[in-house]
């Protein structure tokens, strides 16, 4: 069979090359062709297709809000642990930019500077951020620097602009939101945590 | 705008500062004059020539354009603030151009009417073009949430005062049908029937905008309440309870996207056969001058190759050396090239290597390298025996290096 008996668009290829590496395509990136890129997908007869194709080589096409992202299927989950730990850190984050005044949301735009900035006058932010777990960290304006390049890294944010060093937040954010939605809490602690106490 | 401006002057100027001017647009209340000055997008004569036309203003340092002319811009461009109270001025005006048509049957009244029906036509579409604009810039573009929400807010308020225009038009041309049944006019029969239709369709737009002001409304709500969720979580993350308190870690556990679960990109290795072709080529190439590699460097982009070319791999591989062969040649003095290449050891690498072979060899360098070396045009005679153990004799041409005056040479060797 060929791969054009599955009539597929053209841009396959490069919707695997990216999810293929862990990536997730936004309705709203603009870098690489991005929102092209999920109006393709998007397309209900696109989507079937690029499913089909995807999943003979076990890829998974998942839909999110306005977001796409490929998991594997029959794979085994692995180190737990790692994930915890990014997962965790995650947490970390999001909390920092939701205690922040202006809420970093969807779409928006900001510089690393605007946020130290805000880190500093604020003391209760400074020490969530002096708390989060990183490597390279002399100056509250690094620390934030490395955030974003880590949430762009996963593609969750979108450096803009590399001269201004602007980024804006793309729809898969959505995606940490959602897990953070997921997270149940339990109304009382355990028993074996009353007893401790 | 200063009264004693015409129009050429402003045209003129605008068009002389046209750069300026879409810069300015495009970066509104945001330009300083010292900055202007510095990027020499405006001397200190054009600000003073531009000030006195009033086209820009200057506010604490930073200049903007005339209002005038941005919004003209805007105007044309369907963009910029939403402004329906425009459409209720057109509305009060036709209201009172039907009013006099009523008392005075004239003609002139009847194109006030006319003209003020396909202004409010046109204003509508414009302002729920620019509405619809709009609210999609604030969803996407506008950074603080609480500003977000306000202004998502706003333009709903906006998209209501539209219906009810659009509510009124209905009513007014209701009520003056009769009127314009009157008139048996067949210009305002169209007008008036192209209106109601595009209200109709206006209407059809505006609730498509209402559930996306709805939409996006509800989608910032979720965020916010996400985040919440997420500093509730972290509290207890930073009383140690995550994993007690929560199922953090089946949530976790189940999330499936690839980066999470460490599922690396598929490697792909390059084919050897891709390395022989030119691409191929040009990719060594690049690796050798990166390591320093002087071997891959060395080697040429290979050219087509002939028929047999299995049975001649080892003169292939002969060849690589051959320059390197001649060089030790004309270093010797000893031998002529004949003799030279007869006694020559090859690399064991090579196997062994026939007296054919050295005789091709032997050609081939007499011809490739016919300009460094001296050519005798003598002829010497070697013996050998053959394959069937027969006495033969061959005779070649001497070939010495230049340097060398006594020895021997061949161009080309002749068999006996």
């Amino acid at each position: 069979m060929l791969a054009e008996d599955f009539n597929l668009p053209k841009q396959t290829h490069t919707i695997f090359s990216i999810m293929a590496r862990g990536h997730f395509i936004s309705s709203n990136g603009t870098r690489e062709g991005m929102n092209r890129l999920y109006d393709i997908i998007n397309n209900p007869e696109h989507f079937e297709r690029l499913q089909a194709y995807f999943n003979i080589i076990h890829y998974q096409i998942e839909r999110g809000n306005n977001y796409f992202y490929f998991s594997k299927m029959q794979e085994p989950q692995s180190e737990l642990e790692k994930k915890l730990e990014r997962f965790e850190r995650y947490l970390d984050i999001i909390d920092l930019f939701a205690s922040m005044d202006n809420k970093i949301t969807i779409g928006s735009r900001f510089r690393p500077s605007e946020i130290a900035e805000e880190c500093v006058a604020n003391v209760r932010l400074k020490q969530k951020l002096q708390k989060i777990p990183l490597y390279r960290s002399e100056t509250l304006h690094n620390k934030v620097r490395e955030i974003c390049d880590l949430l762009s890294r996963d593609s969750f944010l979108e450096l803009e602009d590399e001269k201004t060093e602007s980024y804006k937040v793309l729809d898969a954010y959505t995606y940490l939101l959602d897990i953070v939605n997921a997270i149940a809490i339990y109304e009382e602690p355990s028993t074996l945590e009353n007893t401790k106490l | 705008m200063a009264l004693q401006v015409n129009i050429h002057d402003i045209l003129g100027q605008l068009y002389q500062h046209r750069d300026l001017v879409a810069y300015l647009f495009a970066n509104r209340d945001r330009v300083s004059l010292n900055e202007l000055i510095a990027a020499g997008s405006l001397t200190q004569e054009q600000y003073l020539k531009l000030k006195s036309l009033d086209l820009i203003y200057d506010y604490e340092g930073v200049i903007s354009l005339n209002d005038a002319v941005v919004s003209m811009f805007e105007e044309f461009m369907e963009i910029g603030e939403v402004t329906p109270g425009l459409v209720r001025d057109y509305m009060n005006e036709l209201q009172r151009q039907l009013r006099f048509y009523t008392d005075i049957r004239e003609l002139r009244f009847l194109r006030g009417v006319k003209k003020y029906l396909k202004r409010i036509d046109v204003a509508l579409s414009r302002e729920i073009i620019k509405l619809q604009k709009n609210v999609d810039d604030t969803y996407k573009n506008e950074s603080n949430y609480r500003v977000k929400i306000q202004k998502l807010e706003d333009y709903r308020e906006k998209r209501d005062t539209i219906i009810s225009f659009i509510k009124s038009t209905h009513d007014i041309i209701d009520t003056n049908r009769n009127l314009f049944n009157l008139s048996n006019d067949n210009e305002l029969f169209g007008i008036v029937s192209a209106l109601k239709h595009s209200l109709i369709e206006n209407l059809d737009y505006l609730i498509e905008i209402q559930t996306d002001i709805t939409d996006y409304i509800n989608k910032i709500q979720l965020q916010l309440d996400s985040y919440l969720k997420a500093q509730q979580v972290k509290e207890i993350k930073d009383r140690g309870q995550l994993y007690y308190q929560t199922n953090f870690k089946s949530v976790i556990e189940s999330v499936n996207t690839l980066r999470h679960n460490n599922i690396k990109t598929p490697r792909t290795r390059i084919s050897v056969n891709a390395l022989f072709t030119d691409e191929g080529h040009v990719l060594c190439q690049k690796i050798a001058e990166k390591y320093k590699l002087s071997r891959l460097l060395a080697r040429g982009i290979a050219e087509k190759l002939s028929g047999n070319y299995k049975e001649k791999a080892l003169e292939q591989q002969l060849k690589l050396d051959t320059e390197r062969l001649v060089e030790r040649f004309l270093n010797q003095e000893k031998q002529n090239l004949f003799l030279y290449l007869m006694d020559y050891k090859f690399p064991k690498a090579i196997g062994d290597v026939h007296l054919e072979d050295r005789l091709s060899l032997f050609v081939e360098i007499a011809m490739e390298y016919q300009n460094k070396m001296d050519f005798k045009y003598r002829l010497e005679y070697y013996n050998y025996n053959d394959a069937q153990q027969q006495h033969r004799k061959i005779g070649y041409t001497l070939i010495v290096p230049p340097k060398l005056k006594s020895s021997k040479k061949s161009k080309t060797p002749q068999r006996t």
